[in-house]
């Protein structure tokens, strides 16, 4: 039995479901109502469709490659130095969307919740919360996110149904929209929501059986992509879609317009933001170990925990740097849409020369049952 | 064996030292005597006089672009800690006097300030209250009909940018002055405006009115097709609630009560709750039927290049009174009679309701909505905006067709 090959394809939809599910679906819905009003569920889904292709990409990559991540493999692939700054981009643009995660959270945090704290204060502690956590191997990490999957997922849908009682059909409707504007970037925007999905490469080298990494990206997808559709479809139909474009975070603010039956709690944003937090610490969790993990292999270090400190002055200044909340997701969208070039090219770029090249990674034996 | 253990220790502390500042969460603490819970706010136009009372809190005196007479008067409610009585069994609430008037002075304090905007005011007002003012219990919003009439742009905003006002407090427009619901003593409740919110409540629960929560009536005023509404209220003896019928931003007219059951019906919400006079033949035959139960259908063509809708309104009904014994109401056809005649005043009274409406260009309907999303081509063809809706609404057409259906007639056999 192999000790270092111990997560299961559960295991790895879990941590798809957790990483993917994070800030973003906060603005999720405006980010869906701008680009297509009524239709917000149906570009939602185009989105997640079109996030899926990247994950398609990785998952094929590594069932080619099933002892190595992406940063290992790319330099068989495409030889050393090409590889090695395109590892370099990609642990540059996980740095950047970590901070970025961080500091959205810290706004949400004072603008709703704790007024009087700096937000730098908010900001650091989230990051010092992942770092600690980031220090673990990729088993723990695993063990991380499998134990808080179900603590994100059913809250957050136990909170949609209960609003879909204030729900009204009519708003939803007609479902391709009414006034098609910036369909595409609006559908790259909420596409870019998925990226953290590129975990998957840092830990199908642990997967017991790393065939299964399809089937466990799509599994993943289907219940991270089918919860981002049902939030903006209960949001949309709640407020219509002209409310929405109104609201800065219509999710929470879907949360502060629902009740518990009989008002046993008459707004569910507190209880809301408590499996928020909770989502984007395991979203913070996955791209800054991506970050770390990726940084130690590039250097060709045993272990990754080194940079875990080391990095966090720099995300913390990163998080830092955007003046205001208008600037701050200007910033987000803007990084999300290059973002996509890099995890959606750059995986089909090696997918592609390594089938032209022939190259194989090492395969992995069936492993014996216990 | 003993370095390690004393490394162990060294990790311990650490490990201690370093989470003691997440555990915590001081930063906003906030101790509950020193908030003030704010339960009602309302808002009037400052008498004329005001521009001198005020002074310099928010802005520069002088340097403030909305002129002197756009001035308002917003008065809060503020619940006074421990006085407040949590259950029904707490008669004496801490006071202890007794009487309506002075138990209602008691629990709530009230005070007022003028202001350019209502932030301005409520700071204005901040300044003469010693603890921070709270939002998160706000519950009822009362607006002057006159500030209603120039537009509530101003007061949906500062509302809705607040993250502490919850979607389920309520706004309701008051005939005459606003801040008196604030100060009245109302005698089955001891906070003027939890019982100004119970009866809004259980008038929804009766199904005497609509549900219509200030996030409701936001969604509603931000659609293209339809505009808001709120109550309008009135201080009688006690309150008489109305509906306030809006155009965008402003009020533009108001109904009687019975035309909230008209516009209830034409939106088919339930419970149903409005009893009504029907009159057979002469003053002898008249009997009083309870709606209990609506339904409503739609369907829309185009014709001519306008909406022409077809309504389609179902009621359970149940006889409650009829006014002498002239008539026995025993059979089938006395029943239909009834469900005839009243189907007929029913159907008239509602084309003329929404003929109302129609004349404002104020469809609270929805009805434009409904042809946003079930005729999306036609409407992005002519409509697209709320402005052009609001036009067009004045010309669309409508066939109201009612159907009565008699079910019981209480305990009496005749």
């Amino acid at each position: 039995m192999d000790k270092t090959r111990q997560i299961t394809m559960i295991q790895i939809a879990a941590i798809l479901v957790s990483t993917i599910i994070g800030v973003g679906v906060l603005p999720l819905p405006l980010f869906a109502v701008n680009a297509l009003d009524s239709g917000a569920p149906l570009i939602t889904l185009a989105a997640v469709l079109f996030g899926f292709i990247s994950l398609l990409l990785l998952s094929l990559l590594g069932m080619r490659f099933p002892r190595q991540t992406i940063i290992q493999y790319s330099e068989q692939i495409i030889g050393k130095w090409p590889a090695r700054a395109g590892s370099l981009l990609v642990i540059v643009f996980f740095a950047v969307l970590t901070s970025l995660t961080a500091r959205e959270f810290g706004e949400v945090v004072v603008t709703s919740v704790l007024k009087n704290t700096p937000v730098e204060v908010t900001v650091i502690v989230m990051l010092l919360l992942a770092t600690f956590s980031t220090r673990n191997d990729v088993t723990v990490f695993a063990y991380i996110h499998y134990f808080y999957f179900p603590l994100i997922l059913f809250p957050a849908l136990f909170i949609v149904a209960l609003s879909l009682k204030n729900a009204d059909a009519l708003n939803l409707q007609p479902i391709w929209g009414n006034d098609p504007q910036g369909v595409i970037p609006g559908a790259l925007t909420i596409a870019a929501l998925f990226q953290g999905s590129f975990i998957l490469t840092s830990v199908i080298p642990s997967m017991r059986r790393p065939q299964k990494a399809l089937l466990a990206s799509v599994v993943g997808m289907v219940i991270a992509g089918g919860l981002y559709v049902i939030i903006v479809a209960a949001t949309v139909g709640v407020f219509g879609a002209e409310e929405t474009k109104k609201l800065l975070w219509p999710t929470l603010e879907l949360a502060k317009a629902t009740s518990l039956p009989a008002n046993v709690l008459e707004r569910l944003d507190a209880a809301f933001l408590i499996v928020w937090v909770t989502a984007v610490f395991t979203t913070l969790l996955s791209s800054y170990f991506l970050t770390t993990q990726s940084l130690g292999l590039l250097f060709r270090l045993r272990d990754h925990k080194l940079f875990a400190f080391f990095l966090l002055p720099f995300v913390f200044v990163l998080a830092m740097l955007p003046q205001n909340i208008v600037q701050m997701y200007t910033i987000v969208r803007m990084v999300g849409r290059i973002g996509l070039i890099l995890t959606l090219a750059y995986p089909a770029l090696l997918l592609l020369v390594s089938i032209l090249r022939k190259k194989r990674g090492e395969p992995v034996g069936e492993v014996a049952q216990r | 064996m003993a370095k390690l253990h004393s490394a162990k220790i060294i990790h311990l502390t650490c490990v201690m030292v370093l989470t003691l500042p997440i555990l915590t969460g001081c930063w906003d603490r906030l101790e509950i005597e020193d908030r003030a819970v704010v339960l009602g706010v309302s808002i009037d136009k400052a008498p004329p006089e005001s521009a001198n009372q005020e002074t310099e809190v928010a802005h520069v005196e002088g340097a403030n672009p909305i002129p002197p007479e756009d001035m308002i008067r917003v008065a809060v409610q503020i619940a006074i800690p421990g006085r407040i009585p949590l259950g029904p069994g707490e008669s004496g609430g801490g006071g202890g006097g007794g009487g309506g008037k002075s138990s209602a002075a008691n629990t709530v304090w009230v005070l007022h300030v003028v202001g350019h905007s209502i932030d301005d005011a409520l700071m204005n007002l901040q300044q003469q209250v010693a603890s921070s003012l709270f939002f998160g219990h706000l519950r009822v919003i009362v607006i002057s009909e006159e500030v209603a009439k120039k537009g509530l742009e101003n007061i949906n905003d500062y509302f809705r940018r607040n993250s502490e006002v919850r979607r389920m407090a309520w706004i309701l427009v008051a005939k005459g002055e606003a801040m008196q619901f604030l100060t009245a003593a109302p005698k089955l409740e001891r906070v003027p405006t939890l019982y100004l919110l119970s009866t809004l409540e259980e008038g929804f629960r009766m199904g005497k009115f609509p549900q219509d929560f200030i996030g409701m009536f936001w969604s509603n005023s931000s659609k293209k097709g339809q505009e808001g509404f709120l109550p309008y209220v009135e201080l009688k003896k006690e309150n008489n609630v109305e509906i306030a019928y809006f155009k965008g931003p402003k009020m533009v007219g108001s109904t009687s009560p019975l035309e909230i059951g008209a516009y209830m019906a034409i939106k088919g919400i339930n419970p149903a709750g409005y009893r009504v006079i029907v009159q057979l033949n002469g003053a002898a035959d008249t009997v009083i039927t309870a709606a209990t139960h609506r339904k409503a259908r739609y369907s829309v063509r185009i014709a001519e290049g306008r909406p022409h809708f077809t309504i389609h309104i179902a009621f359970e009904q149940n006889v409650e009174e009829k006014y002498s014994e002239h008539i026995g109401i025993d059979n089938q056809e006395i029943l239909s009679n009834i469900e005839k005649k009243q189907a007929q005043v029913a159907v008239e009274y509602f084309e003329q309701f929404i003929r109302k409406t129609q004349e404002a260009h104020s469809d609270i309907f929805g009805f434009g909505e409904y042809i946003r999303a079930k005729r999306p081509a036609f409407w992005n063809r002519n409509v697209k905006t709320k402005e052009k809706w609001q036009e067009m609404y004045k010309d669309a057409e409508f066939d109201v067709t009612v159907t009565m259906k008699i079910r019981r007639v209480g305990m009496k056999a005749r």
